[in-house]
Order: C-alpha cells, then structure tokens, then sequence
C-alpha cells in the first residue's frame, strides 16, 4: 500500500496520525509529542497545517468518531526560536549586545 | 454541576499522574486528576527528564536511590516504554572546592549502596571521547543514573491509571477550594464543583497557589529554566554531563538530540515561560567549551519551563496541620521529575494509612517554621 508522508523531517506516515487519535491522542500539542511531527529540523513549518487541516477535516467529516476532539483545541503550537536551525559555533561567536 | 470524588487531585504533571495510579492501585476508587492544559504542559512535560542519585544529604539520596528502583521497572509495571535509559550522571570537577564537596560525599552515596566513583582525566576521557578537560580536575560517575523521555512517563502513568478507573480531566483549571464545614472540601472548576474528603495538590509551581484558597502559606518561588535541544546525531554521548559550579547540563536523547540547559542565577522569579536570547549564547559558549565538536551541531528549538524553588532547594511533602484530608508535594526545586515515582508511592501510602515505608517527615512544610534549613550542595542550576 502507498505510503503518505505527513512529516518529513522525522519521516512520520500519516497512519501514524490516525493510529495517535485512535488511541486517545487528540489534541496537537499531543500528537506533536506522541508522534514527533513538528519536532524536526524545520519544526513544523511544512507538517504542523496540514495536521490541523487533517483534523479540521475529521472533526467535520463525522466519519471517524473516535477521532474528533474539541475544536476549540485546534491551534498552533507555540514557535518556539530559533526560527531556523543555528549551529552551536555561530550563536556562540555571536555578541552578547547584537540585535 | 456538584459531583462527589474519594480523591481528588490537582494537576496532571508527573507527580499527579503517578499519585493518583499509586492511589488506584492501594485500592482506593473514585480518583478525580484535574489538569488546567494538556497532559505534561507544566514543569514535567518541559523538565531535561535526568534522573540522578548523586545528592550530599542522606534523605536526598535515599530517595533518588528508590525512584531510580522504580525507574528500572517502570516500562513493564505500566505497559508503556519510558525510554529509560541508564547512561550515568557525570559531574565534572573544576576546582579543589567542588572536589571536596563531591569527594566528601561519596562514602556516604556508596554507603548508601550507590555505586557513584570518581574518574580522573585519563578515565573522563575514555567514557566520553571529546571533551574538553582544560580545567576539569576529576568527574564523579554514576552509572546507575540516567534519563527518560517525560512524555512517555506521563502518558505511561495516565494509561494505566485510567485502566485502574482513575478520571483524568484535561483542559479543566481549578479556580477555588474551599473547606467545608463536615471536613470534607469543595474543589471548583469553571463548571463543576467536586465535593471531596481528600485534597491532593500537586501543582507545580502553582502548588502554593492551589494552597493559598485554604489559607495555606507554601514559601516556594517560581524560577524560568531554559533548554536548548540539537537536531539529532548519531548516538556517542553515553552520560548525562553536568558541572555544579557553572550550572549547565546536557545529554543525548533516545531521538539522538542534544538536549540540555544551563541556569541563570540572575534570573528573577516570576511564572513567565518565554524563550531568551541571553540563554542560547550562554548555552552555546559553555557547550563548546564544554564538548567543542558539538560547535557543528544546530540548534533545532528551545523552551522554558518554571522550577517550583523551595528554601531549602528539597521538595515540601506530606499534609498540613488542622487540615485533614489535604496534601501537597511541592517545591522540588528541579528535581520533580526525577523524584516522582518514589514520592508518589510515598504519597499515596501516607493518604490511605497515615505513614510512610520511608520517613518524610523531615519534608513538611512545618520545618521552615523553625531556624535555619539545610542546602543540599548538589542543586544545579
């Protein structure tokens, strides 16, 4: 069976998705945790929205039940610095007062 | 809506979880868990998740020595992988001071039956290629301590204690307890109010909060911790490393990331989480000092979380005087994580038979009543 890639970074299927809401991991804080999405090397910024839209799409589909969660739970995750990856050399040669 | 519980409890981190699966398993039924966010949002969900034995004071280390027993075995006793994994404490030794402290102490420890020895340069070295010793004199080395991943641990304890019938309520903040005149007490959320004859608060740094609605006074503070985490290499860092005196850490995690912090003794107390700049280039510079290929290494993402600062930097346990039925544990000052296991098991048997398999006396919240209290010289950060 084909295979869908929902997180790059961290090589997650979406089927792991669906496996996380089956067994109670509902909300996107959550899932991040559970299933590593948005942990990667871009953190997030290619998988994070087309998490939420799977599960805006769920939550309206009816279909999957044990999957729907509270809406008011689907927002995005904090974005946390750096925004792109920074090697440890570079912040470290940086001044204390640069802007 | 009025709903009755056997117990509740209050916050849904490491400590209340693993309370409240302790509580289930001695029997009790009707367990109500509250948690204002997600499961893990506060201290636990953002701790560095080291768990270590090496501590100066006898009670200190007794405890950490129990916790890691349960450690050892938690995967199978909850069904859930914890990603334990027992690759050592390494402190590093840079000064005749912190020889003396950490040397003077490892009777005790391996008295205690932890197996913590010191290294000299040449041994550092071969347990960890890459480092730089410039300035470092010796390490002390347990090989017993480690660390896990948080998460799991808290979803690990959540699954089995909603297998034991515990109620786990997410995304529902306590806004009020009140005592109530037949002893028992009312604990109020936005919709629901729990009449209830025991209160257990483990709130993080919102403990003293929780605690202030029955005119509790708990002399905790809360302190931002920041963390730093690499994107992840190849497995070659085996131990946690940490230096008491420049008060940073860092280890590999099962992803392969670099995960680690260093504290800011500047740092104001206050409940703010935010990320900081100054923390990045601090971390940065004491890394590559610390370990200089790891230069190369990126940066993937950092964050903050609060440490609950009791003090005497030791957790506050047990009940409160003229209070029956309530209980906290709080103030443990960074070490929250790594102490729950035992501290819940602690908890629970004082909540249902009134003492403990280990005395915790020395750790309520009466002994900042008295003089001075004693600092255990292995508080990082």
């Amino acid at each position: 069976m084909a295979k869908t890639i929902l997180c790059h970074c961290e090589d997650i299927e979406i089927d792991e998705l669906y496996s996380a809401l089956e067994q109670g991991y509902g909300d996107l804080e959550t899932l991040k945790r559970y299933t590593g999405i948005g942990t990667g090397k871009c953190q997030g910024k290619c998988c994070i929205v087309q998490t939420l839209r799977l599960l805006a799409s769920l939550q309206t589909s009816h279909t999957r039940e044990s999957m729907m969660g509270d809406p008011d739970l689907i927002h995005l995750p904090t974005i946390r610095p750096p925004v792109l990856p920074m090697r440890i050399d570079d912040i470290a040669d940086m001044e204390e007062d640069t802007p | 809506m009025t709903k009755t519980a056997d117990i509740v409890v209050i916050g849904g981190g490491v400590n209340g979880l693993s309370c409240a699966y302790n509580l289930a398993k001695r029997g009790v039924k009707n367990i109500v868990v509250l948690e204002k966010g997600y499961i893990g949002v506060g201290s636990t969900g953002r701790c560095g998740a080291g768990v270590r034995q090496q501590w100066g004071l006898e009670e200190n280390i007794i405890l950490a020595r129990e916790s890691v027993k349960i450690f050892e075995n938690l995967s199978g006793e909850l069904g859930f992988n914890t990603f334990f994994r027992q690759g050592g404490y390494l402190i590093l030794i840079t000064d005749e001071h912190e020889h003396e402290i950490v040397a003077g102490t490892l009777p005790l420890q391996n008295r205690l039956g932890v197996p913590t020895r010191l290294l000299d340069t040449k041994e550092i070295a071969e347990l960890v290629p890459g480092l730089n010793l410039d300035g470092v004199i010796a390490a002390a080395f347990c090989p017993t301590d480690g660390f896990c991943y948080p998460y799991a641990v808290l979803w690990g304890y959540a699954e089995a204690a909603r297998r034991r019938g515990v109620t786990i309520e997410v995304n529902t903040e306590v806004i009020n307890v009140e005592a109530r005149a037949d002893g028992t007490y009312t604990v109020s959320t936005g919709t629901t109010a729990y009449q209830t004859p025991v209160v257990v608060n483990m709130a993080g740094a919102k403990t003293k909060d929780i605690a202030a609605y029955l005119g509790i006074t708990i002399p905790t503070q809360p302190f931002r911790h920041e963390i730093a985490v690499t994107e992840p290499l190849k497995p070659f860092l085996d131990p946690m490393v940490i230096s008491l005196k420049k008060g940073f850490y860092f280890s590999q995690s099962i992803r392969g990331e670099i995960v680690g912090g260093i504290g800011d003794e500047h740092e104001p107390s206050s409940y703010q989480t935010g990320s900081s700049p100054e923390f990045l280039l601090r971390y940065a510079k004491a890394i590559r000092d610390t370990f200089p290929a790891l230069g190369k290494a990126r940066i993937i993402r950092q964050w903050a979380g609060l440490y609950d600062v009791s003090p005497d930097a030791r957790p506050i346990l047990g009940g409160v005087d003229g209070k029956p039925g309530y209980f906290h544990a709080c103030g443990f000052s960074g070490h929250g994580f790594m102490l729950s296991p035992v501290v819940a098991r602690l908890m629970s048997e004082l909540i249902t038979t009134g003492c403990t398999s280990i005395p915790i006396d020395g750790l309520n919240l009466a002994r900042f009543d008295g003089g001075p209290v004693t600092k255990d010289p292995y508080v990082v950060g």
